[in-house]
């Protein structure tokens, strides 16, 4: 008898579904529950030319990746730092044509995903009006109700790849969240391969004593990864804060290289952060071990 | 003004205007806006529902955080909502109250937060536009008032306030109030009843009329003299340093 396959892998392995040109989601919220371990290795692998979609408000996700040039075009309806600032990053590429941003908003991209997820070519959207995103934003595409409304209509937009970072997940790919799952069981619905990496492995057992604690079935993952402290910078919710002094530290050091006050320091956060630590392991040595992060107020 | 700082004066400001039973949601950068439904709650509004863009429903951790989608909001919170959830929001009008501020906002209290043409900026968009549609009633506030802020027209109109004013919003199909109220960190701001321009409510204590003129991209409707805002009581005070914000997020250097 065949016994129950692991989804269980090594995070270099997990990555291995993200090709180049691909479309890729990220899960968590601003600065929150992202999975900043994965984003780090994607960019040590040198993943090229990616069509990128982030969850409504996005943060240090998209603005690394863009920053590191992995970007070829995204959809994202708003990134910034929230009250520590505008993304340098995103805002750069953007102001200078390096990526191509589709404008859309929480309505059309969720409109778009939930018409991948409902089997349909494009979802109506009643919300949207008086807004300039109705001439700007590909999502926001003309449509006629059969009562005669005139609405808008999101294509469907399907991610290939989607990755997530949750608190804890079994070898078969149950996922619980502790805080605010957000899109990501969305994303988990709508993409080809769902990818999730967590802070800590349970047995299938202990999801077994509370199935209603799962936020994510196992049938819609792919790929788990142990990667404790994976959000870090980022929060996890329930277990740790975000790291404010290090996204400081990130929006100094890119700031200073598009201002030219220090062009190679956005470089040197790579280097510091990214290429020099080849495996999530050797990150966290490279921030000073995890137990600091613990005290965080 | 003595005893408080600005920001808490701005929140009570709002409070007060937050009405019993509202379904409130809020958005980034919404220190003031949820410092000040958590303190309406506490006194006229213990029926208010306040949703952070987190999906996280009426938190209660005791104190303020300056992240909106901060995991410790999570504490004494009474529900977590999903992404779903907020699609559902965006559509079925449900929501009685949105708080936005802006990159900038116009005389008719429309929002940009996507693009500046001069000098070419990129601001961070808007996750939810919908919101300004379907809620019953949009409260602005702006952390800085300045003629960068408060600009005769965006430039870009990312979510609609009043539009080109007047009856504008409801000729396009929009059957919501729009923008309502406006608070800075020098005046109470409302709109005209008919031509639905942004006006001068009251100055803050310590503020000249002029100040608030010169700080203006646009010519306000009614001239001054203007009232003062009437500043905290002792008891809105209370409420907010004991309730809300025990740690003095609102007095801290930002």
């Amino acid at each position: 008898m065949a016994g129950r396959r692991s989804k269980l892998v090594p995070l270099q392995e997990a990555l291995a579904a993200v090709s180049d040109g691909c479309t890729l989601a990220v899960g968590g919220l601003w600065f929150h529950n992202k999975p900043m371990a994965a984003l780090r290795e994607l960019i040590r692998r040198g993943v090229r030319h990616l069509t990128l979609i982030a969850a409504p408000p996005s943060s240090l996700d998209s603005d690394l990746l863009i920053g590191a040039g992995l970007v070829k075009d995204a959809y994202l309806a708003h990134v910034s730092f929230e009250h520590l600032g505008l993304a340098p990053n995103f805002r750069h590429a953007v102001e200078h044509g390096l990526v191509e941003l589709h404008e859309c908003d929480e309505a059309t991209l969720l409109g778009g995903l939930m018409a991948t997820l409902e089997g349909l070519p494009y979802h109506p959207i009643s919300s949207l009006r008086g807004t300039d995103h109705l001439r700007t934003s590909p999502l926001a595409m003309p449509y006629i109700a059969r009562d005669g409304s005139a609405m808008v209509a999101a294509p469907a937009l399907k991610p290939d790849v989607a990755i997530l970072h949750a608190q804890e997940a079994d070898e078969y790919g149950n996922v619980r969240c502790f805080g605010a799952p957000f899109v990501d069981p969305i994303f988990a619905k709508t993409a080809s391969h769902v990818i999730v990496t967590v802070d800590k492995l349970v047995s299938n057992g202990e999801v077994r004593q509370a199935p209603s604690r799962t936020t994510i079935p196992g049938y819609l993952v792919d790929a788990v990864v142990e990667a404790p402290f994976g959000a870090h910078p980022c929060s996890s919710h329930g277990l740790h804060p975000h790291d404010e002094a290090h996204l400081r530290g990130y929006l100094a050091a890119s700031n200073a290289a598009l201002r030219g006050i220090e062009p190679g320091a956005f470089q040197a956060y790579l280097q510091r952060y990214v290429f020099a630590c080849h495996s999530h392991d050797e990150y966290l040595e490279a921030i000073g071990g995890p137990l600091d992060l613990v005290a965080v107020p | 003004m003595t005893g408080c700082s600005i920001r808490e004066l701005m929140v009570v400001a709002l409070a007060r205007e937050l009405r019993d039973g509202d379904l409130c949601m809020t958005g980034t950068n919404s220190e003031v806006p949820v410092a000040a439904c958590l303190l309406a709650q506490q006194l006229q509004a213990p029926n208010l529902t306040l949703i952070l863009p987190s999906g996280i429903v009426n938190p209660r951790p005791g104190r303020l955080y300056r992240s909106a989608a901060d995991g410790r909001w999570l504490a004494g919170a009474e529900a977590v909502g999903s992404g779903y959830d907020l699609f559902e929001l965006s559509e079925n009008g449900r929501l009685d109250a949105m708080f936005y501020g802006g990159v900038q906002i116009d005389r008719h209290g429309n929002i940009n937060l996507t693009q500046v043409r001069e000098p070419a900026f990129r601001g961070p968009g808007l996750a939810n536009i919908s919101f300004a549609v379907v809620a019953k009633r949009i409260y602005l506030y702006a952390m800085s008032h300045t003629r960068r802020t408060f600009v005769d027209r965006v430039d870009y109109l990312t979510a609609p306030g009043h539009l080109d004013g007047g009856s504008s919003r409801r000729d396009l199909g929009i059957n919501t109030e729009g923008p309502v109220f406006c608070i800075t960190p020098l005046a109470v701001l409302g709109f005209t009843p008919d031509t639905k321009e942004m006006m001068v409510r009251s100055v803050h204590p310590g503020i000249g009329a002029q100040q608030v003129v010169d700080s203006t991209g646009f010519s306000l409707p009614e001239p001054p003299p203007w009232a003062m805002t009437e500043a905290p009581t002792r008891g809105e005070l209370r409420a907010l340093r004991e309730g809300v914000d025990t740690t003095g997020v609102l007095r801290a250097d930002t």
